[in-house]
């Protein structure tokens, strides 16, 4: 790690400015993986800006939307009465996620915009095509249980590590930033990149912009949903595979689902002609199998993570299972 | 006697460690010290071209990039140094992550960032990385430590041909790594050609001898230091580069330096369990007689050295059958040199442990009854088999047996289920060779009639000051609070490396004997002071007890030890030393495992150990020992696995955060029995080494009970979900 310089941004508007003006900055929050990343030697910043003084931490529960802000911890979000109310399967994606001591001290910003958990990405002496474009992936010739099946190109098959934003792409979230050229939201579903030749470039967010919140709409789907975490050690570890489901059937009938799947995909991922083929229809095991069969069409296993294919099936029909009262 | 010794006394140095007033090496401030950071390779095979230092020297506070070319020319130490190099004397290259450059700075955050800033280039080969990639040339090692990696006795081939029943299977296991909490780190300080180094060692005394040898210095000229270490579990057992290339670093710069290898260098930097093949055929009766046992295993090697550490005892000797034949193979890989790891049996007994749950199913025998009927009074290794000395192995079984409810076990695979789960039991012998070093311990009556100990052991985290302070405590009959040991400091008499279970074996028994003798001087001083009330009372109808001295008869003719001491103006000063041979202690592990087969999912959900290990010193400290030995073994069967690239050979998950050990919620309480004999000699003559035992036959129980749980017989660790899809 080589020095940095480091300033505390007092509102937004000033952490933007600051962003703009200081070349080779970026803004630090709970610093839980920015500052692993940078000790690796994965990242390299000359400027950090801290957010962690904007009033950029409260949790809502507004007329349409759950708001959460960017710098909200995840822990306080996680224990939020409304949020364990109306949406478990944030409560369960982020109580899933990390350790106590982590979850009380990320961000909800910084949890969505975490870097890729493949081991050569963070390492700074092996080739990576998302640090260094151009350099080559060891992955897809390499280790690669932890990699993707979906969505990968011959430039990078990492996945993206957060549980919270998968739940968020099966709520169909909002991300709210704040930067140079002013506030936009983007739709979650549009805010992840696929690799392609670029994995460099994971999100759609532009130099110094800022997440300063992230709405969800408030449905009474959402309040019949569960995240399912598949991992290789009880706590503390990351997702092998994970499925965020929210169902609502009536007498044993589909009105509406949202699946969206971790471990599985380069960014969270969600495929709407699954959920189209189960809308409507009776939830059956061959229903269930049938929907698992086409989130796989396109499944591009390697040596290393094949089992996912099977594996992520195998969960779909679990928690459909479970929130359909299958037995 | 006061009845210290086999009580849980807690930790006398718990409260130091919590409150972090315990100095481990790397707090040890040591005025003018610079700091350290090694360059490691980024090839796996080939050889220095040119090394550029010009960046990292032009940064503030850098001191010196030291290469091969700058550092003196040491000799190259035997065992316990165990690699076949030392780094940067020439060009070559051995594995990625090898030293290949030395910064030194003012601070270590300018040493760190420095050290990324020196350009290398190589010339690079292609390396092997994988054992699956190089089976066809597993050859045969040169004896290691003057064992053979060929045995036999009897006829295998024969039996194996004749048997009744066979069971023809390979097991496996991957590379895995010791992660001690605490970073190895070393300290170098020269004054006068004399060097003292502030360690974090298993041995300081062998870290010494192998300093001294590498740098030609007379027997003396070196101190080693190592108070507290956090953890060790064998990868702080041989000394290692760093330990060397730091001193090296300190006399060039004229000052001393300080260094703490990151989690990513204690990866390629201080050994690692070598990756594991294991084929076995079981040769038996119908009845359930073991009549051949043929073993041939391969581990990786490197293609600098070819030592073997994954021993095969567990199949030589656990059981009792006339003819064995096991042949431990290497196959050379362009990775660091392995080593010892805590339970370096461990490989192979999962192999035979899972092997004979394999022979039980076939014959239809309960494995608790296969085992009995093939218990080993004897050594079968020595001519003629020597009995084991007092082996309360059957004991064990039926002892853990019994707490577990192993009785109610239907044996029939995949019958129990408990919602989506299926319920399993297995079970599983567990072993240990420990060893026993020749020791001694030095113990100070001071005139305030307090003790203190000091030995040139270590505290590797097992409870050692706790122990030998209640062996000092109850030896002399004092308070455990007027006794203090002192340890890890090669200042004081030569005493065990803490490896091989050998710490107590062999401490014990001298602190023991010190403590005899130190009571018989302060005894003696009494009885002959014409101002002791005890004037003129035989020297063996004195008791000693809580600090004071009476008269067996007359508890009135009382004297103190401080009184004695403070008329005597002076110390007592004795020092024991007493031989204690290497030997085995034995136990069973039951375990309950619950599999959800459609998600691939295995929790251990119960456990029952019981082990025969001789006289329990610390029923707290060895249950410590068996609560960690199981959570080895639940790391070893479900998760732990160093991943290496097969293009580079570059440990691809080189931390804490991808190479996965066990949280608390992967560990169920664990109920600890022990088969104690408090009745044993008082001198604590003959006590076993236990603190490996533990854990060994865990990953097998847990193989062993998920194929009861499901029917799936798993032969290859980590059992990680995709294998029980």
């Amino acid at each position: 790690m080589r020095a940095f310089g480091y300033t505390v941004a007092r509102d937004p508007a000033e952490a933007v400015r600051l962003a703009a003006h200081t070349p080779g900055s970026t803004f630090v929050a709970g610093g839980t993986d920015l500052l692993n990343l940078m000790r690796d030697g994965a990242e390299a910043h000359d400027h950090l800006i801290d957010v962690n003084r904007l009033d950029l931490g409260r949790i809502t529960v507004a007329a349409g939307s759950l708001r959460i802000g960017g710098a909200a911890r995840m822990r306080r979000v996680a224990e939020h009465p409304g949020v364990r109310r109306e949406f478990p399967m944030l409560t369960e994606a982020l109580l899933a996620s990390a350790s106590p001591q982590v979850r009380v001290m990320a961000s909800i910003g910084g949890n969505l915009l975490q870097r890729t958990r493949c081991g050569y990405f963070r390492d700074a002496a092996s080739p990576c095509n998302k640090r260094v474009r151009g350099s080559g992936c060891p992955a897809i010739t390499g280790q690669n249980r932890g990699h993707a099946i979906l969505g990968g190109s011959e430039h990078c098959v990492a996945t993206h590590p957060s549980d919270l934003a998968v739940a968020l792409t099966a709520l169909d979230a909002t991300v709210h930033l704040l930067g140079p050229g002013g506030a936009r939201a983007v739709p979650i579903g549009g805010f992840y990149l696929l690799p392609g030749s670029t994995p460099d470039r994971e999100t759609v967010m532009r130099p110094g912009e800022l997440i300063t919140r992230v709405d969800v709409p408030r449905t009474a789907l959402a309040g019949r949903s569960r995240y399912l975490k598949l991992r290789d050690r009880a706590t503390f570890e990351f997702a092998v595979v994970s499925v965020a489901a929210a169902l609502r059937t009536r007498g044993g009938v589909v009105r509406d689902v949202r699946l969206a799947f971790g471990g599985v995909g380069t960014r969270p991922w969600r495929d709407t002609r699954v959920e189209a083929a189960l809308r409507g229809r009776p939830l059956t095991r061959q229903a269930i199998d049938e929907a698992g069969g086409l989130l796989v069409g396109d499944a591009k296993p390697y040596e290393g993570n094949g089992f996912k294919v099977e594996l992520v099936q195998r969960a779909l029909a679990s928690v459909l299972g479970e929130l359909g009262g299958l037995r | 006697m006061s009845g210290l010794v086999g009580q849980g006394v807690a930790r006398v140095d718990g409260r130091a460690k919590v409150t972090g007033t315990a100095r481990y090496a790397a707090d040890h401030e040591v005025p003018g010290v610079l700091h350290g950071a090694l360059v490691m390779s980024t090839i796996a095979r080939g050889e220095v071209l040119r090394i550029d230092g010009g960046a990292a020297l032009a940064r503030p506070g850098v001191v010196a990039v030291y290469t091969h070319a700058d550092l003196p020319r040491l000799r190259l130490p035997d065992f316990p140094y165990n690699r076949r190099f030392v780094p940067m004397q020439d060009t070559r290259v051995f594995h990625q992550g090898q030293p290949v450059a030395y910064v030194v700075a003012e601070t270590l955050e300018q040493a760190q960032e420095a050290a990324g800033l020196v350009r290398v280039r190589y010339r690079a080969e292609e390396p092997v990385a994988r054992m699956a990639d190089a089976l066809g040339e597993a050859f045969l090692p040169d004896d290691f430590r003057e064992r053979p990696n060929e045995i036999s006795r009897g006829d295998a081939a024969a039996a194996l041909e004749q048997a009744e029943v066979r069971v023809d299977r390979t097991y496996s296991s991957p590379m895995q790594h010791h992660n001690p909490i605490e970073p190895h780190t070393t300290t170098a300080v020269w004054e006068d050609g004399t060097l003292t180094l502030y360690e974090s060692t298993q041995g300081v005394v062998l870290a010494r001898n192998v300093v001294e040898f590498a740098f030609g210095l007379a027997p003396g000229s070196v101190r080693v230091v190592s108070p507290y270490l956090g953890g060790g579990f064998g990868a702080k057992g041989p000394t290692y580069p760093h330990t060397l290339l730091t001193a090296a670093a300190a006399r060039l710069c004229g000052r001393p330096v300080k260094l703490v290898l990151s989690r990513a260098q204690m990866y390629t930097s201080n050994g690692h369990r070598a990756e594991y093949r294991h084929h076995l055929r079981l040769g038996a009766t119908r009845q359930g007689a073991l009549t051949a046992i043929a073993s041939t295993s391969t581990a990786q090697v490197t293609r600098a050295d070819e030592n073997i550490y994954n021993g095969g005892d567990s199949t030589l000797r656990l059981y009792a059958c006339p003819n064995v034949h096991v042949r431990q193979l290497g196959v050379r890989l362009d990775l660091p040199t392995s080593s010892y790891m805590r339970s370096p049996e461990t490989t192979a007994h999962f192999g035979i442990e899972t092997a004979l749950d394999e022979l039980s199913h076939e014959l239809g025998i309960d494995p608790v009854e296969l085992r009995m009927r093939n218990h080993a009074e004897a050594d079968q290794q020595t001519d003629p088999p020597r009995p084991y000395p007092d082996k309360r192995l059957l004991e064990c079984y039926r002892a853990a047996a019994e707490a577990f409810g192993w009785a109610r076990r239907d044996p029939r695979p995949g019958t129990t289920r408990d919602g989506d789960e299926y319920v399993g039991w297995g079970m599983a012998t567990e072993t240990h060779t420990y060893n026993v070093i020749p020791s001694q311990a030095r113990l100070t009556i001071g005139p305030d009639g307090r003790a203190t100990l000091r030995a040139a052991t270590q505290e590797i985290g097992t409870g050692t000051y706790t122990v030998l302070t209640q062996v000092v405590a109850e030896g002399l009959g004092l308070p455990l609070g007027h006794v203090t040991t002192l340890l890890g400091d090669t200042a004081y008499p030569a005493a065990s490396l803490s490896a091989g279970s050998a710490t107590m074996p062999s401490v014990a028994g001298p602190a023991a004997e010190a403590a005899r003798r130190a009571r018989e001087a302060v005894i003696a001083l009494a009885v002959a002071d014409a101002r002791s009330p005890l004037h003129g009372v035989p020297a063996e109808e004195v008791v000693t007890l809580d600090g004071r001295l009476f008269a067996r008869g007359d508890r009135d003719r009382a004297d103190t030890y401080r009184d004695v001491m403070t008329r005597h103006g002076g110390p007592v000063e004795v020092t024991g030393s007493r031989a204690n041979t290497a030997g085995h202690s034995f136990g069973a592990v039951f375990l309950e495992v619950r599999v959800q087969p459609r998600l691939g999912r295995v929790r251990v959900t119960r456990v029952v150990t019981a082990h025969d290990l001789g006289r329990v010193l610390n029923r707290r400290t060895a249950r410590g020992q068996v609560i960690g030995g199981v959570t080895w073994g639940i790391g070893f069967a479900l998760m732990e696995h160093t991943m290496v690239d097969p293009n580079t050979a570059r440990v691809v998950n080189p931390n804490l955060s991808a190479y996965l050990v066990p949280v608390c919620a992967d560990v169920p309480s664990v109920e600890a029995l022990f088969v104690d004999r408090p009745e044993a000699d008082a001198e604590l003559n003959g006590i076993r080494g236990f603190g490996e035992t533990p854990g060994t036959g865990v990953p097998a129980a847990i193989g062993n009970a998920i194929h009861h749980a499901t029917g799936r017989r798993l032969r290859d660790v980590p059992f990680t979900r995709d294998k029980l899809l």
